[in-house]
């Protein structure tokens, strides 16, 4: 992943929307600042401020953008994002890898104090973050947790689970998935991480169904 | 309400109901459907707490403020202490939660291990059970499992494997959650079996009533499991109603919605028949640490009937 590329993208998709100068303003403002002075206090007070400075509309993203998200990170995709989300996760892109303890750390201390749209942000982001693999455990953090619309970030078009998530937690994600009303078919890697451990475990839960008199979620069958 | 009428004089035990996040009126209501007690398990607020002291200061409330919230409607209240599996996952977090369940465990009022067991079956999850059912074992304390939502049936079957292993007698293990799927086996292996009556996504009674008939009352217990999602404080004496209705005993419902409860949980040593039996004098003009349920001005007892709120 190129993750130059990748923040040059989504600031040049944030330039895009309609009237944001503004936004892209505070954003150039913020990002020269922390540069010259990168104080963590000033990365978590930009995260958590950036909705009332870029606003929370929903996304437009030209083809052209799609398609150059796809190539820098594939299976990445900001379709259905609002402004905010997207600003969120270009800003994580600013905070220097170079020491992994410190970046890990400054991040799942977000993670931690994060209210339900920044969670929403942060697990978006995971498959851009510098040391993929130090994430895993967060991933399934995502998966446990109760508020459908941060399950639905990590769960749904987020590549990182397919990418990095072993085969228990893998199979957690999609039981909780069916368990949690999701459409299936938009999780990245459904038909690739099909296993056998998985189809008799959904195999039990459709008995179980049966047996309450409760119906089957819509495409259960395609993975038992 | 007319289900009222049906069972006016019945006592009720739930014995699994997180009223840490219920109002008044629930315990309110509760009291006046004939619950007279109420086990509240230890388990997770809907979100991942971030650090030990929260884990402390939840367990401190479970034997402090609500016990005495719930005495002031009249209803005791019992709890279960444990690291519930979600959190269980945390294994840093987990650690430091350990080392304070000693403190806890042995209080007054605690009338078991709970509610832990498998969420997500993980290893980390596997661990932290095993550890509590030592810790149960040392304290002969009973063991409240929570069984998991997901993968039910085997992690069911696991959460017994390993509590045989562990040296426990399955007369001291509660067996909570279960479902068509789950109960023969439990019941034919020796253990309790709990059921909860919770609406979509756990039992319904009206197939609780079918159970019961094919099981009959003994070692089968319900509850509400009442708690900051969409449920029902109601669902142990709707249950009993419901199963009245249906031509089920008076005896096979005492045991089902009182006395099995009682004779599982007695086995800590924490509660008795006899407790439950004597009534609870209510003065909500009482305090705990300087605090009362009431707010300056108000009366003890709310009138639900007026439409009138002073």
């Amino acid at each position: 992943m190129n993750s130059l590329q990748l923040s040059q993208t989504l600031f040049y998709l944030i330039e895009q929307q309609p009237d944001s100068a503004a936004a892209v303003n505070y954003l150039r403002q913020q990002v020269d600042a922390f540069h010259t002075s990168p104080q963590k206090s000033a990365f978590y007070r930009v995260f958590t401020a950036l909705p009332r400075f870029v606003g929370k509309q929903p996304l437009t993203v030209p083809a052209d953008m799609a398609f150059a998200l796809q190539q820098a990170r594939p299976g990445f995709t900001v379709s259905g994002w609002t402004r905010d989300r997207l600003a969120r996760v270009w800003w994580l892109l600013q905070l220097p890898a170079d020491e992994q303890s410190t970046y890990v750390s400054t991040i799942t201390e977000l993670f931690k104090a994060g209210e339900l749209n920044e969670l929403v942000a942060l697990y978006s982001a995971l498959p851009v973050l510098a040391y993929p693999e130090a994430w895993r455990f967060q991933a399934t953090e995502g998966i446990r947790n109760n508020i459908a619309d941060v399950q639905s970030a990590i769960m749904l078009h987020n590549p990182y689970p397919a990418d990095y998530l072993d085969e228990a937690a893998w199979n957690q994600l999609i039981l909780k998935a069916f368990f949690t009303d999701k459409d299936v078919t938009q999780i990245i890697g459904l038909n690739e991480r099909k296993n056998a451990r998985l189809a008799q475990t959904l195999a039990d839960y459709a008995a179980e169904r049966r047996a309450a008199g409760r119906s089957l979620p819509p495409h259960i069958e395609r993975l038992m | 309400m007319d289900f009222l009428d049906s069972i006016r004089g019945m006592s009720f035990f739930d014995m699994h109901v997180h009223m840490i996040s219920r109002t008044t009126d629930d315990y309110q209501a509760m009291a006046d459907a004939g619950v007279v007690a109420v086990i509240e398990p230890a388990f997770w607020m809907g979100q991942p707490r971030t650090g030990v002291d929260s884990f402390r200061d939840y367990f401190a409330t479970l034997v402090g403020w609500e016990r005495f919230r719930a005495s002031q409607f009249g209803i005791r209240h019992y709890c279960t202490i444990g690291l519930n599996s979600k959190e269980a996952n945390q294994e840093a977090l987990a650690e430091q939660v350990m080392d304070i369940l000693p403190l806890f465990i042995y209080k007054e009022g605690v009338v078991g291990i709970g509610e832990i067991g498998f969420d997500d079956q993980t290893p980390a999850e596997e661990k932290y059970y095993r550890a509590q059912l030592e810790l149960a074992r040392e304290a002969s304390l009973p063991v409240q499992i929570h069984t998991p939502h997901r993968d039910k049936k085997q992690g069911t079957s696991r959460s017994m494997d390993i509590a045989i292993e562990h040296g426990l007698a399955p007369g001291m293990v509660i067996v909570d959650h279960n479902n068509e799927e789950t109960v023969r086996e439990v019941l034919d292996r020796g253990f309790w079996a709990g059921f909860t009556i919770y609406p979509f996504t756990k039992m319904g009674n009206e197939r609780m009533v079918e159970i019961v008939k094919q099981y009959g009352p003994e070692r089968i217990m319900i509850n509400s499991a009442a708690d900051w999602g969409i449920s029902d404080p109601l669902a142990v004496p709707k249950t009993a109603a419901l199963m009245k209705q249906h031509g089920i005993s008076d005896e096979a419902i005492r045991l089902v919605t009182f006395e099995n409860a009682v004779t599982a949980f007695a086995q800590s040593g924490q509660l008795s028949l006899d407790d439950l039996t004597q009534p609870l004098t209510i003065d909500q003009s009482q305090r705990f640490n300087g605090s009362s349920v009431l707010r300056g001005g108000q009366a003890p007892r709310v009138d639900k009937e007026s439409t009138i709120i002073r």
